[in-house]
């Protein structure tokens, strides 16, 4: 309980945060428009071939990865935290890191989730996605859990870059690049050598993206892609948990966490 | 029977070395922090922790509030070692910073106590209650849904004390906190203190301003160099502070050969503008030199209280002069 | 000349301080590894070379855009802007040299993608046409270094601009044609992408791959060079109007 209290304790300065980067001008205009061009970008490539089915597979991958490079803002967000001097407070006080930097970053969710839904339910179909009510309804559920295991995902580099602040950018970027390269989203899996796939299993995208894809074919049999999503998102959720916890008893013993100015 | 209580800080042989050099290879000098502080702190006193930068304050601080591993040598809190029971030291402490840092500028006062207050494990009404009721304390009721951004120095650090005491700690840290403060918000800011020690909290509060300390402190320990030099009563840095006042004037030179003599005058220094500084080592002396000036017609005459490091230097000899890092 | 010079050796100092500026060369191995992917896994070899070429124009334009339109940004911040206006030496030349290091670093990601294409892909790229292809790479160098200058002052003189810098990069990969010609986007975008430099570099780029005779080159050439001579005048332009600002205000704060 006090977890989730201190989680939501933590969204306060995520929202914050959202509503001081962007108006609802800005936030349409600039980052809405600059997403809807990407995933136009890779859909182009699929009109280059000539070919229509790889198009719809290549704007329903642009899509997904829509989410990633946005959840993986928790890289700079995090880091923002520690700029803010409250990392010794923080390690000093009763509450739980883990809690408090879940909560911190969580504004990329929502908002990677309304980005995706737009590129596939507005994009799409102009380029032969289509979606019935009941799978444009369920589309945006499978969108919420993609976004929000991956978000737990990114919290391990997050919180990996609070030692290395100045690699923030560069982590997230070269992160979500792989990830575009291997996770399905821009060829199958099956693609590459049988160890990138197997790796691959282990991010709960790769799951998302296999729903999202399997409602974009037509079928509705999610559950078991949202269950391996849910499933390895709490291992990351561990791994992120085990690294904050370490980062306070490194600085403890190094004196690297500061104190004041 | 006497009920034993036990202090709210034990600090016994605490040692404090950094490895040297930045970056991977630490290979320059190892410095030495702290070496050998003993310090006990009563509970429901004010105790000043007053030194000059770098005197090791702030790693005495560190250690207390569990982010920073003592070397050798043992320090509780309230009975709890800081290295073994963190969980109960961070329950039981709060930590107020000067400066600008540790608060979210982006968030209002009051959601920044509630978040803290979150992390103690406050909740629902009781949340609630003790946050407005820091808030009046602290005088923000008015401005407790503005931005903390937009705040004063002085504001926001009632922000900062507001959100130390969130938890209701027995026990409060407070980091040098009125620097870069202007002297009204000072002067608040240590009535704001006077009232913790109405309520029986101990109170820790490091320094490097001589005249704070004397006003809010129960005792003063003295720090140089990462060691207690000694522990005294608020009198005895009130008398220093009397004993070595300055008097600045422009005086002719053979007034100054005069005044020289007189006892009670210690050094006697001219600057290149023909200012003459006088030092004074006792009481009343420096009332003296000011008649004794006026009365040969010299008017522009300031006196000034000794800064901490010439108290170290008439007082422990020269210890206490050099800013280390 | 000699301020052009002191403007590079600056920048390198700078580059050197902080290699995140040029994070944009650490995802093109990737980028290539993505583009070389779809178009192996289409069976379509003979698009390899637009699939090393657009990891490579992607880079020029990500690091010009983040890294000289902060140029004159990170110096009002840091408070030397002034003082560079101040000195003696003449502002454009030291931008200039300054922009022209960035871009020259940034034109090392065309390597990486060519060495990235040999080694996991087996791809060996050729060049049939090296003049044409040298000769519009350093056109196309020279026009990103001019609109960079644009941007640099756009940023300081329209604050709001900096909010749309994140947004800047993927519709000009679209109208720049990058990876996907101009050719294959609606009839209706062409006066767009006419104006946009980029696409006539990365079609210039790309037929110097290809081992068919380069059509027009001399016209194609002289249009990339119009192209980056109007954003060098309009790069002056605004950059004399930024210090205009900072001389009679004193400062360049904010209104």
């Amino acid at each position: 309980m006090h977890f989730i209290r201190v989680f939501q304790a933590g969204t306060l300065n995520a929202f914050a945060d959202f509503a001081a980067t962007y108006t609802v001008r800005t936030w349409t205009f600039a980052w809405l428009g600059r997403i809807i061009a990407q995933v136009v970008f890779f859909t182009l490539i699929g009109t280059l071939l000539g070919s229509p089915e790889q198009q719809r597979f290549l704007l329903v991958g642009a899509a997904v990865m829509a989410i990633v490079g946005e959840v993986l803002f928790a890289c700079a967000s995090s880091t923002w935290e520690r700029r803010a001097g409250t990392l010794p407070l923080l390690v000093a006080s009763p509450g739980s890191l883990l809690a408090v930097f879940a909560g911190r970053s969580i504004q990329w969710v929502p908002s990677s989730l309304a980005t995706s839904s737009v590129c596939l339910l507005c994009v799409g179909p102009l380029f032969g996605v289509t979606w019935s009510v009941p799978s444009a309804l369920l589309l945006v559920v499978v969108l919420f859990v993609t976004a929000a295991t991956t978000y737990c995902f990114a919290l391990v580099p997050g919180a990996a870059v609070l030692n290395a602040m100045d690699l923030r950018n560069i982590v997230a970027n070269v992160i979500g690049a792989l990830i575009t390269a291997f996770c399905g989203a821009v060829v199958p899996v099956s693609f590459w050598p049988s160890w990138i796939g197997w790796a691959v299993n282990a991010l709960p995208v790769t799951h998302g993206l296999r729903a999202v894809r399997e409602l974009a074919s037509g079928g509705f049999d999610v559950l078991p892609h949202l269950g391996y999503a849910v499933l390895t998102a709490a291992i990351w959720l561990v791994v992120a948990g085990w690294l904050l916890r370490r980062l306070a008893e490194r600085g403890r013993r190094d004196g690297t966490i500061e104190f004041g100015d | 029977m006497i009920k034993q209580v036990a202090p709210a800080v034990e600090v016994t042989a605490l040692r404090r070395v950094f490895a040297g050099g930045k970056g991977l290879r630490k290979r320059g000098p190892e410095h030495v922090a702290l070496d050998g502080v003993d310090l006990v702190v009563d509970a429901g006193e004010v105790h000043g922790l007053l030194g000059p930068n770098g005197a090791g304050k702030t790693t005495l601080c560190k250690i207390l509030s569990t982010v920073l591993l003592p070397s050798g040598g043992m320090a509780k809190v309230l009975g709890h070692d800081v290295v073994t029971h963190t969980a109960q030291v961070r329950t039981s402490m709060g930590i107020v910073f000067g400066g600008e840092r540790g608060l979210y500028g982006r968030l209002t006062a009051r959601q920044n106590l509630k978040f803290w207050g979150a992390l103690h494990g406050l909740h629902g009404k009781q949340l609630r209650t003790r946050v407005d009721a820091l808030l009046d304390r602290v005088g923000l009721r008015d401005r407790a849904d503005d931005r903390v951004e937009a705040f004063s120095r002085g504001m926001k650090q009632r922000v900062h004390l507001a959100r130390g005491m969130v938890g209701d700690p027995a026990l409060l840290l407070l980091d040098e906190p009125t620097t870069g403060m202007d002297p009204v918000a000072a002067k608040d800011f240590r009535a704001l203190v006077g009232e913790l020690r109405a309520e029986r909290r101990t109170v820790l509060i490091t320094t490097h301003d001589m005249v704070e300390a004397e006003q809010v402190c129960d005792r003063v320990s003295l720090i140089d160099s990462g060691r207690i030099l000694a522990t005294e009563s608020p009198n005895a840095l009130s008398e220093w502070i009397t004993r070595f006042e300055r008097v600045d004037a422009l005086v002719p030179p053979e007034l100054v050969s005069r005044l020289r003599t007189l006892p009670g005058v210690g050094s006697v220094s001219t600057s290149d503008d023909g200012r003459t500084r006088f030092e004074t080592t006792e009481e009343g002396v420096a009332a003296q030199l000011v008649r004794s000036l006026v009365e040969a017609g010299v008017t522009t005459v300031t006196t000034s209280k000794p800064s901490l490091e010439e108290v170290y230097l008439h007082v422990f000899g020269g210890n206490g002069m050099a800013v280390r890092r | 000349m000699r301020t052009l010079l002191i403007g590079c050796w600056y920048q390198l100092l700078v580059l050197r301080r902080s290699p995140a500026d040029l994070m944009a060369l650490f995802v093109v191995p990737v980028n290539t590894t993505v583009f070389l992917a779809i178009m192996q896994h289409a069976d379509r070899p003979d698009l390899a070379g637009h699939a090393v070429l657009a990891p490579g124009l992607m880079a020029l334009w990500a690091i010009s855009l983040v890294t000289c339109g902060e140029l004159i940004d990170a110096e009002r911040w840091g408070g030397t802007l002034e003082a560079l206006v101040a000195v003696p030496a003449r502002m454009l030349p030291l931008l200039t040299g300054r922009i022209v290091v960035v871009v020259t670093a940034s034109l090392f990601a065309f390597v990486e993608s060519y060495f990235v294409a040999l080694v996991f892909f087996d791809v060996s790229i050729s060049v049939p046409h090296l003049g044409v292809f040298v000769v519009s790479m350093l056109a196309t160098g020279l026009a990103m270094a001019c609109w960079a200058g644009v941007m640099a002052s756009v940023f300081v003189l329209a604050r709001s601009a900096r909010i749309f810098q994140n947004a800047l990069g993927f519709p000009f990969f679209v109208l720049g044609g990058v990876i996907v010609p101009v050719s294959y986007l609606p009839d209706w975008l062409r006066p767009l992408t006419n104006v946009v430099f980029l696409s006539w570099s990365s079609d210039l780029l790309r037929d110097a791959l290809n081992p068919a005779p380069v059509q027009d080159f001399g016209f194609r050439l002289l249009v990339l060079l119009l192209l980056a001579l109007a954003g060098g005048g309009l790069g002056a332009y605004l950059l004399s109007a930024v210090l205009r600002r900072v001389r009679s205000l004193g400062t360049l704060t904010y209104a």
